[in-house]
C-alpha cells in the first residue's frame, strides 16, 4: 500500500488510529504489528509468510545469540542469522541477476527464476540484521516478546522504504513511549510536508520524466532538464517518504532518525553521504566499514574497504550494474576526496558546491540508465552528441510547463524555507501569526492533495524495489 | 494563538478532516456513471481468495479496490476541479492531464506525428481501396479534418502536431485517391469550445468544397435548429473546469426529413438526427446516430441517381448529411466498428444486396480527423 494513496489515506490510516487510540495500552503494539501485516499484505499477500519466518527466526537466533553470548555458538548463530536472512535477499533480489552474469560469461543458458521482488525486504533486511548483531556485540538485550519485534521489524511507517531504523534505536520506545497532542501535531505537520513533497514535487516531476522518456525530439536543454529534474524527483520522492515515515512514527508515539538534512547543499561528496540517506551510509559504515578495519589500517587494506562499502550500497540499490558503477562512482570520489580535494573543497564557498551539484547529477544520470548504452546517450545527450539542437518548441514548452514546480523543488532542497520560518517565529507576533497560519496551510495542502489523488492514478514509489 | 493551542486545533482540525472525509467516503452511496467523464465507475470488488490472490496484478482484490476507493471519492469532481486550477494557476502547467485551454476553447495536446499510424490507416484504406474499389472504377477522394489543435496549438506555445508534414504524407500514402483540402474553409469558432468536434451549421462551405471537388455542386437550404439541451463537449469533463455550456445545432429542411435512414448494425430505421442520443450522454451522437458501423441513407428527393461510400468518423456524421442533396443513395461505413476485409461479403437484411455496394458507387470519400489519422490502431 503506498502513503500516497486513497486506501491509505482514507480507509487504513484513520482505520488504524482509531484502532490504536481505543486500544488499552498493552496490545497497541498488537495493534500495529496487525495493521503493518495488513499493510504489507495489500501489495504482496504471499511474501507475508516470507517476513513472517524472517521475523520468528530473527526472534528466536536473537534469543540464541544471547543465551550463548561469549561463547562460540553465539557467533554461530549470528552466522546463521546473517547466511538466512542475506541469503533470502541475494535469492529474492539478486538471484536473477547472478545467473545473467553467470550465462554471460559462461555460455551456458541456465534460465532465470523471475521471482518477484518482496517489497521493502532490502529496508527490513538491515534491520533484523541490525539486530542480531547487536544483541551479539552486546549493544542491546535480546527482545523477549515477539509481538514487540515482530512490531519493530515489521513497522508500516517504515516497513517498505526506510529510512533503516536501528533495533537499539526504539527498544526502549517498543516498551515506553509517550503520546502527546504536541508528538501528533508534529506527526501530522511531518507526514503532510512528506506527502506535500512526493505528490506535488516528486510525482509531478516524474511526469516530465516521461515526456522525456517519449520525446523523439530531445535537444541539449531537455536533457540537462530531465538531469535536473531526475535528482530532485529521487529526493523529493526519498525524502518525502522518509518525512512521512518519521511523522506516522510520532503519531503513534515513535521517534525516528532523520534521514536527509539538504543533502543538494553539500560543499563535498563526502558531507553529501552524510546529509543523503543517512540511515543507509551509518549502517554500512557500522555493519560493514568499521567490521573490515575501517581506516584503522594499512592504506592500501582502507582503500579496498572503501570500494566494498560503496559497491554494496550501489548493489543494495539495486541487481544491475549501473547500481554498482554508481555505487562506485562514489567510492572514486570519496576516495578522491579523503586523499587530496576534500581541504580544498573546504577553502572554497561556491565552486565546491557546484562540483558536488555537477557529480550528483551526474551520478543520476548513471543511476537512471538501465544499462551503457543508455548510460552513453544521457550523458551525451548533455553534450549535444548525435546533433541534437541546442534547444527546441519542444523542450521549451516543457521548460514553460515545468519552471515553477522545478523552481519550488530547488527551493524547496534548501533550508532557505526552514530558515526563513524560524527567523518569522523568533518574533511573538510573526509566532502567532505563523501558529495561525500552518494549519490552515496543511489542511490546504491535504485538500489540494487528496484533489491530485482523486485526479490521478497508481502513483509508485522509486524506492518501492530497493 | 500559541504553540500549545496550535498543536490542540491543528490535530483535531486533521482528525475531524481526515475522518469526516474517511465516514463521507464509506458510508456515500455508490455512483453508477460519471457524466463528466462519460464512463461506468468502478464498484466494491468482490473479497475473497481468488480476487486476492488473482495472479494478475490488475485483477486483484487490491488493486480494483484502489480504482473504486477513487472512482467513488467524495465530491470527486469538485476535487478533480481543484487539481485543475492548482495545476493551471498555482504550478504554471501549460496543460492538465493533456487537456489545455486557451481563448476559451480546450483542447487536447495531440504530439508528436505518429508515422506508423499514418502508415496503418492508409494501409487499411489502400487495402479497401484495393479489395472492394479499384475494379470498379469509382472516383476516390480523400479529406482531413484538423483538429482544434490546428489553429490553437503552435501559434500559442502548444505541443503541435506538424501538420504540414501529416498532410503531406496522407497525400503521398493516399496516392490512389484525390486530396481534398478543406483547412481553407475552417477556423477555430466552426468548433465546439469544449468538445473535439466541429459544428454543423459551421459546415456548408466545407460540404460545398467537397461536393464541387467531387462534382456534385450542393447549394441546398437548411433551417439551423437549435437542439434544447445545453452542451458540454467531452473536454468539459476531462479538463475538470467549469466552461460554459455551449448551444448545439442541427442542421434540417424537408429533404433531409424525407430521406430513409437505416442503420444496419441494429437493423432498425432511423432518422438523421437521433433525438433520443441528442439527450443523452454524449449529444454529439444525434449525427447519423453516432457510432454505427453502417448507415445507408437514402433521398427520394434527389436530383441524380449518383451513389457516394463515405468512410468516416465522428467528424464525418455530422457533415454527411450536408451532401446528401448531390446523391441518390450515400452509405456511411465506421471502420472502427466493422472489420474493413469483411465489407465486401455483407448483406442488406432486408433485399440481401451487398450492404456496401461499390458496383454502383460513383464516388468514395475517405473522410478523417487528424486525432484518428494520427492514432488509428481503432481502425480495423
Amino acid at each position: 500500500m503506498l502513503f500516497s494513496s486513497i486506501p491509505f489515506l482514507y480507509y487504513f490510516l484513520p482505520a488504524v488510529v482509531l484502532l490504536y487510540v481505543i486500544a488499552p495500552k498493552c496490545i497497541k503494539n498488537s495493534v500495529l504489528l496487525l495493521a503493518s501485516l495488513v499493510f504489507y499484505a495489500w501489495g504482496e499477500p504471499k511474501y507475508v509468510v516470507l517476513m513472517t519466518v524472517t521475523i520468528i527466526l530473527g526472534y528466536v537466533l536473537g534469543l540464541l545469540i544471547e543465551k550463548y553470548q561469549g561463547k562460540k555458538l553465539s557467533k554461530l548463530f549470528l552466522i546463521l542469522s546473517l547466511v538466512i536472512d542475506l541469503g533470502f535477499l541475494a535469492y529474492f533480489k539478486y538471484a536473477d541477476f547472478f545467473i545473467s552474469n553467470f550465462n554471460a560469461v559462461t555460455g551456458i543458458g541456465v534460465p532465470l527464476l523471475r521471482i518477484a521482488l518482496p517489497v521493502g525486504i532490502s529496508f527490513y533486511t538491515f534491520q533484523i540484521l541490525s539486530y542480531t548483531v547487536d544483541v551479539y556485540r552486546g549493544g542491546v538485550a535480546a527482545q523477549k516478546n515477539i509481538i514487540n519485534l515482530a512490531t519493530y521489524i515489521s513497522l508500516f511507517p517504515q516497513l517498505i522504504a526506510g529510512p533503516i531504523v536501528r533495533y537499539s534505536d526504539i527498544a526502549l520506545q517498543l516498551e515506553t513511549r509517550t503520546h502527546s497532542f504536541e508528538k501528533v501535531a508534529v506527526g501530522i505537520r511531518r507526514f503532510v510536508i512528506g506527502l506535500g513533497k512526493k505528490i506535488l514535487i516528486a510525482d509531478v516531476l516524474a511526469g516530465l520524466g516521461t515526456s522525456f522518456a517519449e520525446s523523439a525530439d530531445k535537444s541539449v536543454v531537455f536533457f540537462w532538464l530531465y538531469s535536473i529534474s531526475y535528482a530532485l524527483q529521487i529526493y523529493f520522492d526519498f525524502s518525502g517518504y522518509s518525512d512521512m515515515a518519521i511523522g506516522l512514527g510520532k503519531m503513534f508515539g515513535f521517534d525516528f532518525l532523520e534521514n536527509f538534512n539538504y543533502p543538494f547543499i553539500s560543499g563535498s561528496i563526502t558531507e553529501f553521504w552524510r546529509r543523503w540517506h543517512m540511515s543507509l551510509g551509518t549502517w554500512f559504515r557500522d555493519y560493514v566499514y568499521i567490521p573490515l578495519g575501517g581506516n584503522r589500517c594499512s592504506k592500501l587494506r582502507n582503500i579496498f574497504n572503501i570500494f566494498v562499502v560503496w559497491m554494496l550500497t550501489g548493489f543494495w540499490h539495486g541487481a544491475s550494474w549501473n547500481f554498482i558503477l554508481w555505487g562506485v562512482f562514489f567510492g572514486i570520489a570519496l576516495l578522491i576526496e579523503k586523499m587530496w580535494l576534500l581541504k580544498h573543497l573546504k577553502k572554497m564557498k561556491v565552486l565546491n558546491h557546484i562540483y558536488v551539484l555537477v557529480l550528483v547529477l551526474f551520478s543520476f544520470v548513471l543511476f537512471a540508465s538501465v544499462d551503457l548504452s543508455q548510460l552513453g546517450a544521457n550523458v551525451g545527450g548533455l553534450f549535444g552528441a548525435g546533433g541534437i539542437p541546442f534547444i527546441n518548441a519542444e523542450t521549451v514548452y516543457y521548460l514553460r510547463s515545468y519552471a515553477v514546480v522545478l523552481v519550488l523543488a530547488i527551493i524547496g532542497a534548501t533550508p532557505l524555507v526552514k530558515t526563513v520560518a524560524t527567523k518569522i517565529k523568533e518574533k511573538a507576533a510573526g509566532a502567532k501569526i505563523m501558529n495561525v497560519l500552518e494549519p490552515i496551510a496543511l489542511v490546504a495542502l491535504i485538500l489540494v492533495m487528496t484533489a491530485y489523488l482523486v485526479d490521478g492514478s497508481f502513483s509508485p514509489f522509486l524506492y518501492f524495489r530497493f | 494563538m500559541t504553540e500549545k493551542i496550535k498543536n490542540i486545533v491543528l490535530t483535531c482540525v486533521m482528525v475531524v478532516l481526515l475522518f469526516g472525509l474517511t465516514l463521507f467516503a464509506w458510508f456515500k452511496p455508490t455512483d453508477d456513471f460519471s457524466d463528466s467523464e462519460r464512463r461506468e465507475l468502478a464498484k466494491f470488488p468482490a473479497f475473497n481468495a481468488e480476487t486476492v490472490f488473482n495472479k494478475d496484478s490488475n485483477k486483484t482484490f487490491m488493486k480494483l479496490f484502489e480504482s473504486y476507493s477513487l472512482d467513488q471519492f467524495p465530491l470527486r469532481d469538485k476535487f478533480r476541479t481543484l487539481k485543475s486550477y492548482v495545476a493551471f494557476n498555482v504550478f504554471g502547467h501549460m496543460d492538465n492531464n493533456n487537456i489545455y485551454v486557451e481563448d476559451g476553447y480546450a483542447a487536447q495536446l495531440e504530439y508528436p506525428l505518429n508515422e506508423e499510424s499514418l502508415d496503418f490507416a492508409t494501409g487499411k484504406f489502400g487495402a479497401i481501396y484495393d479489395k472492394f474499389i479499384k475494379q470498379h472504377g469509382a472516383n476516390v477522394y480523400f479529406s482531413i479534418v484538423p483538429d482544434k489543435g490546428y489553429f490553437l496549438a503552435a501559434e500559442n506555445g502548444y505541443l503541435a502536431l506538424d501538420y504540414s508534414e501529416m498532410f503531406a504524407l496522407m497525400q503521398e500514402k493516399m496516392d490512389f485517391a484525390d486530396y481534398i483540402d478543406i483547412t481553407g474553409e475552417l477556423e477555430l469558432s466552426d468548433y465546439y469550445k469544449t468538445d473535439t468536434h466541429w459544428k454543423q451549421e459551421n459546415l456548408l462551405d466545407v460540404a460545398q468544397k467537397i461536393g464541387a471537388e467531387m462534382g456534385t455542386p450542393l447549394s441546398e437550404k437548411y433551417t439551423q435548429t437549435l437542439l434544447d439541451n445545453p452542451f458540454y463537449g467531452v473536454y468539459y469533463g476531462q479538463s475538470a473546469l467549469p466552461l460554459p455550456a455551449e448551444d448545439m445545432y442541427y442542421m434540417t429542411n424537408a429533404m433531409l426529413e424525407n430521406c430513409i435512414v437505416y442503420d444496419h448494425q441494429n437493423m432498425r430505421q432511423i432518422s438523421i438526427y437521433d433525438m433520443e442520443r441528442a439527450f443523452g450522454k454524449d449529444p454529439y451522437e444525434m449525427y447519423l446516430g453516432g457510432n454505427l458501423s453502417v448507415v445507408t441513407i437514402e433521398n427520394p428527393s434527389a436530383s441524380t441517381d449518383k451513389e457516394l461510400v463515405v468512410f468516416r468518423d465522428s467528424f464525418g456524421a455530422s457533415l454527411t448529411p450536408l451532401l446528401v442533396e448531390g446523391y441518390k443513395k450515400i452509405t456511411v461505413v465506421d471502420i472502427r466498428y466493422v472489420q474493413s476485409a469483411l465489407l465486401g461479403s455483407m448483406r442488406d437484411n432486408r433485399t440481401g444486396a451487398p450492404l456496401v455496394d461499390f458496383r454502383n458507387a460513383d464516388d468514395v470519400l475517405f473522410i478523417y480527423s487528424t486525432l484518428i489519422l494520427n492514432n488509428s490502431n481503432t481502425l480495423r
